[in-house]
């Protein structure tokens, strides 16, 4: 009984490879083809200066070979404290543009308001998650800073000075509040497909099995939804952790990020050691690389839920 | 017919024998070029040549080329079109936008050619000297009025040209009593209102601000500003008076940073652009004022080298001094033309007052390197304690 079977599959097996592999070797170069542009750009704008951070790591100022730069990254203060500062701060504002990216959307996509207000407010993160850079330093400084619209309004309005507690805007807190402005339009962007993927079907059947709305989220909906919530905190942490534009202009080197510590020894006509600002990158290269690996196995574990 | 038509080979023998003779001439000394140095000024001395037959040499030049002169800066446009039209010589402007280090090269890298891409005066900041000087790459020469020069290299290698000195941008709306000196901006009705132009890890006007305010706690003592500056601006910062936003024109008209350490033809340059929106003052401090120059200098290999002389001359005299001032750049000889009374009154009346600038202070390429050192290294920890 089982002999016929396995012969017949056999051959089907066997016949469709020789029918097809002409047609697929064609087709194999036409389909790579349009990969093409993108390897080229990923070659020449990621892969040969990641090497070329990666050789400049080891020069000194004169070009010849040296451990120092390396060695400066474990004990120079100011180093060592730029990166703990850039993690907290990414830290920081991806939890936070996390959590609340997260509410935005579920109360966007699931929560019962109106239709329009979701065109609205994909359009409005499309937008502010691009935001950044000077334009997003100058519009914090001229609503938020001493002189700031805000800060005035509130003042002659309220006699309240936002600054009586001694709080200012130029420090990590404020650095954060001006990151969340491109974190959380960012994770609004990415979880609102992701909220679309919880099929309705799921909820109707817990609750035909008496399951609760807790029991619907703590064993249906999260566990689902957690590989994308991580996945895409992670990209948040990468998204703030790069970011220089945007706190240079805000705050020059007041606060010590490693990305400004970079270009200070890069372009300024101050300070001038490419191999050390090599090794700083090299370092964020590291970091980047450990939270990139950390994105791409939690998208994987969520592309198979939501197959 | 062969007589007229020389082989590639004969022609490079010719160019060695060629420089074999000038060489040895050159190894002859004075002696040997004597005859020729009757028809025209020496340029083995440095010593300023008489105008009349620096002009004629320099026409039979007929040319000068330039480098690194944008129209707008310092005034160079109105600069370069006088000296055109007064002396009738072509100006071959090589790249207006190049930087000094640029500049340097492009002599280096002309050495051997008298062509159009070989400059004959530079425009370098004064740090980049040290690195001119030790290639050899500027000829020597001292210019009429060369004593009242303030900033120069004694042997005549290079001279500054004009200086700017750090001064206060004050935006009058936002700042009723304008801050006239460093201490000034320790008071407490300027909390968050104190802003540099830069970063100090980045710019080198901003260390020049650190070490401007050092040099007047410290009263005047070079070797004690720079430590004198970072204990000022961490009191600065402690006292909540620094605000950290690296100022530009934006800001300024925004009002977020109402009081700017920069350069004072940049400042002022700021106010014609702001016009009156808002009111600007600019204060140059009572003490601790800082000039930052720009040197002048001769192509060792400069192809038009009468031409790079009068230039000089042009540039240096009185006429050419008060064209920088036009562009709010101040002419390095300006206080002894205020003592002349030289400087036109309406040129005066737009700057802060002649005396304020009298004791600006001049770095040496060594005291600049040692205080750029000092400061970057320490700011972080000092400043902000970290």
């Amino acid at each position: 009984m089982s002999i016929p079977n396995e012969k017949l599959t056999a051959q089907s097996k066997g016949d469709a490879p020789m029918a097809r592999p002409p047609t697929k070797r064609a087709s194999s170069v036409i389909n790579w083809l349009p990969l093409a542009p993108f390897f080229l750009f990923a070659t020449m704008f990621l892969f040969l200066p990641s090497i070329s951070i990666f050789v400049g790591s080891f020069k000194d100022v004169d070009g010849g070979f040296t451990f120092d730069n390396i060695i400066a990254l474990f004990t120079v203060r100011d180093f060592i404290n730029a990166y703990r500062t850039s993690l907290t701060i990414s830290a920081i504002t991806a939890l936070g543009g996390a959590v609340f990216g997260f509410l935005l959307a579920y109360a966007v996509v699931l929560g019962g308001l109106p239709k329009g207000l979701r065109t609205f407010m994909t359009t409005f993160s499309g937008v502010a998650s691009n935001f950044a850079g000077v334009p997003l330093a100058f519009a914090f400084i001229a609503t938020m800073g001493n002189n700031g619209l805000v800060t005035r309004w509130l003042e002659s309005a309220f006699k309240f000075d936002i600054h009586a507690g001694g709080f200012t805007i130029y420090s990590i807190t404020g650095l954060s509040i001006v990151y969340m402005y491109f974190q959380f339009p960012l994770m609004v962007l990415i979880m609102a497909p992701a909220l679309d993927g919880l099929h309705r079907e799921w909820s109707e059947a817990c609750a035909n099995l008496g399951g609760t709305s807790w029991h619907y989220w703590r064993y249906i909906a999260f566990p689902i939804l957690i590989p994308s919530l991580l996945g895409t905190t992670i990209l948040l942490f990468g998204n703030a952790f790069g970011a220089y534009a945007t706190a240079y202009a805000f705050s020059g080197s007041f606060i010590n990020l490693v990305p400004i510590l970079i270009g200070a020894q890069m372009q300024g006509d101050v300070l001038f050691n490419p191999g050390l600002g090599n090794a700083l990158a090299l370092g964020m290269v590291f970091i980047m690389s450990i939270s990139m690996i950390g994105y791409i196995s939690l998208q994987r574990r969520a592309a198979r839920w939501l197959q | 017919m062969s007589s007229k038509k020389v082989s590639r080979r004969d022609f490079l023998k010719l160019g060695a024998a060629v420089t074999g003779a000038s060489a040895y001439l050159a190894a002859c000394g004075p002696q040997a070029t004597e005859p020729a140095a009757a028809a025209l000024p020496d340029l083995t001395s440095g010593n300023s040549i008489p105008l009349d037959e620096l002009i004629a040499a320099a026409k039979t030049e007929g040319e000068l080329t330039t480098i690194a002169l944008p129209h707008d800066w310092a005034n160079y446009g109105e600069m370069i079109e006088t000296f055109k039209s007064k002396y009738g010589l072509k100006v071959n402007e090589l790249d207006p936008n190049a930087g000094s280090a640029d500049e340097l090269a492009a002599i280096e890298a002309n050495k051997d050619s008298k062509g159009p891409q070989a400059p004959d005066v530079v425009d370098v900041g004064v740090g980049h000297t040290a690195n001119a000087m030790a290639k050899g790459l500027f000829a020597k020469y001292k210019v009429a009025g060369w004593d009242s020069i303030e900033m120069k290299d004694p042997d005549g290698y290079w001279w500054a040209e004009y200086y700017g000195a750090l001064a206060f941008e004050v935006s009058k709306p936002a700042i009723e009593n304008s801050p006239q000196d460093w201490e000034d901006l320790l008071k407490p009705e300027y909390k968050g209102k104190v802003a540099m132009a830069g970063d100090v890890l980045k710019s080198n006007q901003s260390v020049m601000t650190v070490y401007a305010a050092g040099l007047s706690r410290a009263g005047g003592d070079k070797t004690k500003a720079a430590e004198a500056g970072l204990q000022f601006w961490k009191e600065v910062n402690d006292a909540g008076n620094f605000i950290p936003v690296i100022a530009d024109q934006g800001t300024i008209a925004q009002g977020e940073t109402p009081i700017v350490m920069e350069w004072d033809y940049l400042a002022l340059a700021n106010r014609d652009s702001l016009a009156g929106n808002p009111e600007t003052e600019i204060v140059v401090p009572k003490t601790g004022v800082i000039a930052g120059p720009y040197a002048g200098g001769i192509s060792a290999y400069a192809p038009h080298p009468y031409a790079a002389r009068l230039w000089w001359e042009f540039v240096m005299s009185d006429e050419g001094q008060n064209i920088y001032l036009k562009g709010y750049a101040h002419p390095i000889r300006f206080n002894d033309m205020a003592k002349r009374g030289v400087v036109p009154e309406e040129l005066a009346a737009k700057l802060p007052p002649a005396e304020a600038y009298a004791n600006a202070v001049f770095l040496s390429v060594e005291e600049l390197q040692a205080a750029t050192t000092y400061i970057t290294e320490n700011w972080r920890s000092v400043v902000f304690g970290e």
